[in-house]
């Protein structure tokens, strides 16, 4: 069977650690190394500092789910939030080959998600963004 | 995090300890801002004790070697644990900067 852990924050920035110290108490109980444990803290924070910087529209407060789950050979976690829809396959890609010099500044939290997961799946519904990442140890 | 720079051979080195991320990223630039408007030119960033990077670090890092680059200043980087150069290998990093195995052979190359 998974073992599971949720999470609930509100729509502020230092919410983020509480979520991290979670995964790292998770991760600790259930031995798992550093390097999952640490793509997982980079995926939240990422994530979380997009939603909450720039995907509401009100300056209420908004609750934001985390869903851990231990599965055979992977770690999962699912964010719900009811922030703007964004799913991160359509982010644009940074261009990382440019020199230096022409090298552009963003982009690249998405990115970098995208490439430490095994996967990535994002759905919306009902007003609810549904953001699923997965990796495998 | 907490930053330590010191001097030696006419490069400035400063260890980063701890997190370069969205809520220590301002520092890190502040410290190099400092640093520059001094004179500094040459520069080894240690990271031998930076346990976790996001990219408002790379960006921050990035806005610097840019700075430097016009005055015709030198970032070079050393000490990179597995984690943190991972992040570098997929954000295209490692190709942008000189990367060393240790603070000491980042100082003898200059």
């Amino acid at each position: 069977m998974d073992i599971k852990t949720k999470i609930s924050i509100i729509n502020q920035i230092p919410e983020i650690e509480k979520v991290c110290d979670s995964v790292s108490a998770f991760g600790e109980e259930n031995g798992l190394s550093t390097k999952i444990i640490f793509a997982f803290h980079l995926a939240l924070d990422e994530i979380l500092t997009n939603i909450i910087s720039y995907g509401y529209r009100d300056k209420d407060e908004h609750v934001i789910d985390i869903n851990l789950s231990l599965q055979a050979g992977a770690l999962a976690l699912e964010i719900l939030d009811d922030s703007v829809p964004f799913d991160p396959s359509e982010a644009p890609v940074p261009d990382i080959n440019q020199p230096l010099e022409e090298r552009k500044i963003g982009g690249l939290g998405i990115y970098l998600v995208k490439n430490l997961m095994d996967e990535v799946e994002y759905k919306s519904k009902d007003g609810i963004n549904r953001l699923t990442l997965k990796k495998k140890f | 995090m907490e930053i330590n720079s010191r001097k030696e051979n006419g490069v400035t080195i400063v260890k980063i300890v701890g997190r370069l991320d969205a809520a220590s990223a301002p520092d890190f630039s502040k410290q190099f801002t400092d640093l520059i408007s001094q004179g500094e030119m040459t520069f080894v960033l240690d990271f031998s004790d930076l346990v976790y990077i996001s990219s408002a670090g790379l960006r921050s890092i990035l806005i610097v070697a840019q700075e430097l680059r016009k005055k015709s200043g030198k970032l070079l980087i050393a000490s990179l644990k597995d984690i943190v150069r991972e992040v570098f290998e997929i954000s295209g990093f490692i190709q942008l900067f000189e990367i060393f195995d240790t603070a000491d052979q980042a100082i003898g190359q200059n």
